[in-house]
């Protein structure tokens, strides 16, 4: 049985509380995200607010609502079960320690984005001191596409799953700009939000992320054009 | 076809993919009760600032003074040959 209550990150704040009843007032309640079920932001910062003054139930709400979205983040910086899983929890211990720093501008997923590209960008620094990156093979590149394009048959996550590769053999600076832009779907300032670069600094990564992804499929014998 | 565009085709079918699902809750809320993550408290956050500022204030009067002691060895050392000399 756990206990309902958690250590306090910090007292109440009530700027939160403020925001959350100015939006209650003058703003839908409802979160931005076009590919998932919307979450009201009212509710986010309410249970963000009892999570701070100690309320487990809160917290745990907070967790239910949001780890689907989270998960997704993180499949793309790791694809064993395992590691994943890890990561997801680091992304809410995380989260948890530094809540007192959640504004309650912007809503929470966004915020919960960030952490989590943070997580997963740190794994992959990880491993990369480690030298742990998986191989790629040509074979599974050609085996995915039929010519110019993707082959009919490719699964989704076969299609993953060879990108997953490829990004892997580029320095994690690299790997994290284009998995943003390809896979996340990323523009520049929503990779500068994510990454907390610059944009100028968010062009230039992804212009030589681009170059060395190019040149690499290029010494793998991977036909371009 | 442009090689980017074979990258952005492949990305397209693999955001179809679907996610492993996962629940993180319980094992989430135990880290906190079993007391391994704490948040820092109040005094821990001043002894925290105060260690950062002091050493950010010590390095550069550790590199000052190095560079006079340095500088000013020259003279003390002509000095103190200079006594030794006159006492033998």
């Amino acid at each position: 049985m756990i206990d309902a209550s958690l250590p306090l990150p910090r007292p109440v704040w009530i700027e939160a509380a403020i925001l959350a009843a100015v939006r209650a007032i003058v703003m839908p309640c409802q979160s931005e995200r076009p590919d998932g079920p919307a979450v009201p932001i009212r509710d986010d910062v309410e249970d963000v607010r009892q999570a701070q003054q100690g309320d487990a139930d809160a917290y745990r709400r907070l967790v239910e609502r949001h780890q689907d979205h989270v998960a997704r983040i993180l499949w793309r910086f790791s694809r064993d079960r395992g590691t994943h899983e890890e990561l997801v929890q680091d992304v809410f211990v995380e989260a948890y320690l530094s809540l007192s720093r959640y504004r309650g501008k912007a809503p929470l997923e966004h915020w919960l984005a960030r952490i989590a590209t943070r997580v997963g960008y740190r794994h992959w620094k990880e491993k990369a001191r480690r030298r742990r990156t998986e191989p790629f093979d040509v074979q599974e590149w050609d085996a995915a596409m039929d010519g110019d394009h993707v082959a009919g048959t490719v699964e989704p996550n076969d299609a993953a799953e060879v990108l997953h590769h490829v990004f892997a053999q580029l320095a994690p600076r690299d790997r994290l700009v284009l998995t943003l832009r390809y896979l996340e779907q990323c523009d520049v300032v929503e990779t500068a939000r994510r990454t907390g670069w610059t944009r100028t600094m968010v062009k230039v990564q992804t212009l030589r992320a681009r170059n060395r992804l190019r040149r690499l499929l290029e010494q793998h014998g991977v036909e371009l054009t | 076809m442009k090689w980017d565009q074979k990258i952005e085709e492949l990305a397209a079918r693999a955001r179809e993919e679907r996610v492993p699902c996962v629940d993180v809750t319980s094992a989430v809320l135990a880290t906190f009760t079993a007391g391994s993550v704490q948040p820092l408290t109040v005094a821990e956050r001043f002894w925290m600032w105060l260690a950062a500022v002091s050493s950010a204030v010590a390095v550069p009067v550790a590199v000052t003074a190095f560079i006079l002691s340095t500088r000013s060895a020259g003279p003390l050392n002509e000095i103190v040959e200079a006594i030794s000399w006159a006492i033998q």
